[in-house]
Parts: structure tokens; sequence; C-alpha cells
């Protein structure tokens, strides 16, 4: 017995000597005193964006931006941003700051501009009941580059979609509840928007009190959103949305949006203008694929009712380039001044359809820390487009590095085809805190 | 198979070659002729130690009830409703590591969240698990957008499905459990598609019912990962389980992917908090 004993101890050793999943955890830490939660917080990012762009002297954009300086074939333009995001916290309320302090060196100068983009205060008597004042962003919506029933918002930047945006002054609440059948989750979130001549007035028409609301089910694991806006300072407007993933590695989802009564000022070649007021009908169908090797796919068709045809945009830019002749030949700019007060012809994307691609892969051939990506958007009725090449490195903590090009191309009269670039390389170097 | 074993021990012990037949006793002998070595083999425990190695301490466990079994290694890694602070270790081959860290809640069987609280460029983020569906929350975004299981928000060998992982039966069937010495191997099936590994192989303690080794394999049995539970230790409050799980993949040589496991407390949450709508709020749960 005692041989055996032995044999089977000495058996015992051996295998745990062999046996490979004896790592040694206590190579690595974990200090408890990091998780302890302080009752404030204050954090950012610091971040550096300079750009190059290579200017379209024939493009009626560039023309109408341009027509009095003398910039060259290139215009340089350095950006640095701090943002820093501060809250308290103390039983139920939770007060919450992000600032957004810009500058720009640009061909107009240098300038700083500092804006609270959220200041609200927050009361959670229960998970169930969050009450919230102050200003903030509500970011509706399902799409990536389009937000359609984003009644409350901004509207975003489809060339960088995940930018912070300025808020509006709101008060909101949101009512949760959660069951044990299909209908998971149902959410109310009633919200208020003033609007007068110092409060939210680039949202609308002052002097109203606007009300808005979400409510929100998850529904057979699908997402759903039912939206809507009325009040005064905006056309009433209502709409749906909704997320599912089809299989594990598919998801869809769709934005719907009604607006009553929308006002269009459309120019002619000539210059004449004439104002149109009727319903529109926006919506925004996409579709999410990450496939085996980490590739993903984003793919989006967005219809906005109120955007501007093929031809409208045609002949606002024939009546751009004619602007400019007439400033050439009499030197008098009134025309471009007009052409240049319409805003709706300015906004990022003017036109009524596109279609939009993005594919990343995440650290290709396993080179670390590298995500290659690039984004497509496709007027897809004057089929100009914007195409950009990205890459982007975090592999040292806390800091995100992207070398971003983009090529605009395009037709005469066409959207792309008219704007003031056509190519433009961006550096960003964000360090976080 | 586990009879005719038994029978042929049996046989084994009783069965004497011609050395061994009864000779004439004398004053100074037992009346058999017994060689040493054979002695010693023909002993029970060695019979049954010399089963075990030959047959792999592969013994059908037939009278454990594998669902059961699973639900008690689920209580005992985890209380149903609880709130804990991992840290997620990524080590690279060149020996380069990231590291996150983050807050952790769940309620019963299929609601699970996540809230980064390190490093700063994470922080603020939070994912989402109700059943099947997961949601990824990034504050500059601002609005949650929906995740596979199979991807991975850390980067690393740990994937969504493992660090949002529910209990093990709410997505798990038991096909059969065996005994292999001090330890039970239960074999799982995937009860859906969704779930992120079609089979796991999943290696409990006799004695405490904690799992020691966890294989993640595909459906035609490859390995995709391997999870080490270590370092058992009692967190208070009868939480008593491994603070450290390293993985290591096959598909992913030279990366290892390491959770820390700190303050794991048993905590009984609203059903509200693990809503999208609750999703930008879940830093007040700490």
């Amino acid at each position: 017995m005692k041989r055996l004993h032995s044999l089977l101890v000495a058996l015992s050793g051996i295998a745990l000597v062999l046996c490979p999943s004896v790592l040694r955890a206590e190579e690595y830490t974990f200090d408890v005193s990091e998780t302890e939660k302080k009752p404030y917080s204050l954090g950012g990012y610091v971040e550096l964006r300079p750009t190059i762009s290579w200017l379209d002297q024939d493009a009626a954009m560039y023309k109408l931006r341009f027509y009095d300086r003398s910039e060259g074939p290139t215009l340089p333009e350095y950006k640095a941003a701090l943002q820093l995001d501060g809250s308290i916290e103390k039983g139920w309320a939770t007060l919450f700051v992000r600032l957004n302090t810009d500058y720009l060196d640009s061909y107009l100068g240098s300038e700083f501009t500092t804006t609270a983009f959220e200041a609200y205060l927050s009361l959670k008597p229960a998970p169930s009941l969050v009450i919230t004042a102050g200003k903030r962003t509500f970011k509706w919506g399902k799409g990536n580059a389009w937000n359609p029933v984003a009644f409350v918002d901004r509207p975003k930047n489809p060339d960088d979609p995940g930018l912070d945006l300025e808020g509006y002054v709101a008060a909101s609440v949101d009512y949760i509840r959660s069951f044990s059948g299909p209908l998971k989750t149902l959410s109310i979130t009633p919200v208020l928007v003033p609007v007068s001549d110092h409060v939210n007035e680039d949202f609308g028409e002052a002097n109203h009190v606007n009300i808005a609301g979400k409510i929100y089910l998850l529904l057979y694991d699908t997402d759903i959103d039912i939206l809507f806006l009325s009040g005064g300072s905006r056309s009433s407007r209502y709409g749906l949305d909704f997320s599912r993933n089809i299989t594990t590695n598919v998801e869809v989802h769709g934005e719907y949006a009604h607006l009553n009564d929308v006002r269009k000022s459309v120019i002619g070649t000539d210059g004449s203008t004439h104002q149109t007021v009727s319903d529109a009908t926006s919506w925004l169908l996409g579709l999410r694929y990450l496939s085996e090797k980490d590739t993903s796919y984003l793919l989006e068709y967005y219809r906005d009712g109120t955007g501007y045809t093929e031809q409208e945009l045609a002949n606002y830019y024939a009546f751009v380039n004619n602007a400019y002749d007439y400033y050439l030949s009499s030197e008098s700019d009134a025309l471009l001044r007009k052409a240049a007060g319409a805003a709706a012809y300015g906004r990022p994307n003017a036109g009524r359809s596109y279609v939009y691609l993005r594919v990343s892969q995440k650290e290709p051939f396993d080179i670390l820390y590298w995500t290659p990506a690039v984004t497509a958007i496709v007027n897809a009725e004057d089929r100009s487009c914007y195409l950009s090449p990205e890459i982007t490195y975090t592999g040292i903590t806390n800091v995100e590095l992207r070398l971003k090009g983009t090529v605009l191309a395009g037709n005469r009269l066409s959207e792309f085809g008219e704007k003031q670039n056509d190519f433009r390389v961006e550096l960003m170097a964000r360090y976080y805190f | 198979m586990c009879s005719r074993l038994l029978k042929k021990a049996h046989l084994l012990r009783y069965a004497q070659p011609s050395s061994l037949r009864r000779t004439a006793r004398t004053p100074h002998s037992s009346g058999f002729r017994k060689p040493c070595i054979w002695t010693f083999l023909s002993s029970r425990l060695v019979s049954r130690v010399v089963l075990l190695v030959l047959f792999g301490w592969a013994v059908p466990a037939a009278a454990i009830d594998g669902p059961e079994l699973l639900k008690q290694v689920d209580r005992n890694l985890n209380p149903a409703s609880y709130e804990s602070y991992r840290k997620l270790i990524n080590i690279e081959p060149d020996g380069r590591q990231k590291e996150f860290t983050l807050f952790t809640v769940k309620k019963d069987r299929d609601k699970l969240a996540s809230l980064f609280i390190a490093p700063a460029s994470e922080k603020g983020r939070s994912t989402l698990r109700i059943g099947d569906n997961m949601w990824f929350y990034i504050p500059n975004v601002g609005k949650p957008i929906r995740i596979t299981s199979l991807q991975s928000v850390v980067g690393g060998v740990f994937n969504n499905a493992d660090i949002l992982q529910l209990d093990y039966a709410a997505e798990y069937d038991v096909e059969k459990v065996e005994e292999q010495g001090s330890e039970y191997l239960l074999h799982l099936k995937a009860k859906t598609k969704t779930v992120a590994y079609d089979r796991i192989r999943l290696w409990a303690g006799k004695e405490k019912k904690l799992p020691t080794k966890i294989e993640c394999l595909t459906e035609a049995g490859m390995l995709i990962k391997t999870l080490y539970f270590k370092d058992v230790k009692d967190f208070g409050g009868g939480v008593i389980r491994p603070a450290v799980i390293e993985t290591d993949s096959p598909l992913y040589k030279g990366y290892k992917s390491i959770i820390m496991m700190a303050k794991v407390k048993a905590r009984d949450f609203k059903d509200e908090a693990f809503t999208l709508t609750f999703m930008p709020n879940l830093e007040s749960l700490r």
C-alpha cells in the first residue's frame, strides 16, 4: 500500500507539471479601490484635427464661398477641440454638464467657440422613472447616417455620425415597465421643448411650447418606437422606427416620418423663388451584417421627402453659376448673396434619395488595433458620390488616431460634383482622460 | 460496459494462475505461493485505478440529474441576481495588454448589463442583454445599437457572449453527464441557433460543484476556446466561486484573455434597470 501511495503521488506530481492549464493569475492584479465610486466625475477628451482640402474651382459651391477671395488650389484648416464631461451625483439626483470648446484656424481667421452641449438635472427615484430637465440630446431613431424621426435633435453630419451634437433645452420623463411575455419592455417618454427669443431660438418659430413624445416597445425581440412632435415651432410630425436581428449576425432597421405642412423654398435658374407647403414623407431602411471574419457592412437607403429633386438641385447650381458670371461682369454680388441665403441647399445632404454604405474590417491580417474602413454616400438620383476611406489606430490606451481621405465625384450640376472640394485629407488625434 | 468492467475486475481479483494454486501447507507458509508484484496488481484498489486510467476516467453517471446539476453549477458560480466588478485583460502575443474594468449586474436567467468604468476611452459605454437580444451603448452616439454574441466590444479572445454570460441552464440542454474522478463532465448542447457556442463541455468539481474548465465547440466538435476557472475565493455573503477566468483559443494562437472578479454580491434589481431606455443611467446602480 505504501508503494502504491508513493507511486500515485509521483504520477500526480508529473501530471501537474505537464498540465498546460496551470497559469499564474497572481501576475495580474485587480485593485478593488479602482472600483470605488466617487460622487463626482470629470472626464472628456482633447482632440487635434488638421485637414487639407483640394478645391474644385469650377464648382458652384466654390464660387459661392470664394467669389471674392483667392485661396489657391488647396485650403488647410487646423481644428482642435476640448470636451469636458462633468457630473455630480447625490441620492436620486445627478447633475451633468458637457462643455465643448472648438478652435478653428481657417482662411477666415482663428476663433474659439465654447458651447454647453448638454447641461441637465436628472432625478431617478426608481429605475422605472427618470425625470430630466435642462439642455440635452435625445438621439431618436435607428439609422446610422440619417434619422428622419429625430424630431427634437439637430441633424447630424453623415460624414461623421458619431460626433457629439448640441442639445435643446427640454423637460422629459421616462416611464419604463418590464413584462415577461412577448412584450418585454414598454417605455413612454413625453417631452416639452419651449422656444423663445432666447431659448432654443434655432429650433423653430418662437413663443411656442412644443410637445413631443416617444413610446418604445421591445416586442417579439424587435425594438419599436412610435414618435411625434407638435406645438407650432416646427410643423407637426409623427413617425415610427424599428430594429431587429433577423439572424445572429444580420440586423435590419428602419424609420418612417410623416411631416405635415412642410415649407420648401425652390430657386430657379433665373433666381426666381417659389415656396410650396405640403406634407412630406421621409423614410430609411438599413441593414447591418457582420461576417465571420469580423468585416462589418452597413447599408442604408434614405428617402428625404423634404429634399430637392435632381432637377431642383441642378437649377440651383445653374443659378449660382449665372450669379457668379453676373458678379464677374458687374461686380455686384447681390445674386450670389441671394443664392447663399437659401440655406436649405447648403445642408450636408440636400437631395431626395441616398444610398449609404460603410464597410469596416477589424484588425485585418491580425494587425492589431488597426481598423480600416470605407464609406460611400451616393445621391441615387444624380449618381454623384462621396467616397471616404479611413484607417483608425487604437493601440495606445486612451488614444485614438484616424487618417481619413474624402473624394467627391459627379457630373456638373450634380450634388457632389458641385461641392467646393474635390478631395480632402484629415488627421484626427484624440486623447481621452 | 460498466458492468462488464466490474466483472472483469472481479475476475482479475479472484482468478489465480497456476503459480498461485494451493500447495501443501508447511509450518512456514500460508499455503499460497504469491509473488509480490502479482499481489499488488490483483488488489481491489489497483484494479480500479488501472481501469480508470485505461478507460480515460469516463464513467457515465446514470444516476445524476444533469439539468439539476447544471443549475447547481450556475447558482454556485453566481447568485441568481447579483452585482460584480470585473477586470478584463487582453494579452497580445508580444506581451502587451489592454485592460477594461466593468461593473456588471444580472437578474434571473436572462437579464444582464455591463458598464465600462475604465479606461477613459471606454468609460460610460455599456452593454445590455435581455434573452437573445444584445445592445451596445456609446454615450457619444447616444443610442444603443444591436450587437451579436460573436462580436467582441473589447477585442481579445472573449466575445460578447462570454462577457454577457447568462446562466448555462438558460442557454444549454444537458445531453449527458460523466464522472471523471473528482469531477463531473457535462456535455451541453445549445438550445437555439442564436446561442454563441453550439456545444460545450463543462468540467465541474464534485465537491463544490463549481466549473473548473469549459470547452466551447462548434456543432462538428471543433474547439473554439477553452475557459479555465481558478482561484476559488470567498466573496462573502455565501458567494464562493472562482475569482479568475482565463481563456485561450486555437483560433487566436498566442493570445490570452483573463477576467478577474471582485465584489461579487447578491443584489436584487427592478426589471426596468435592464431596458434600453435605462441604459444611459446604469451608472446610478453603482
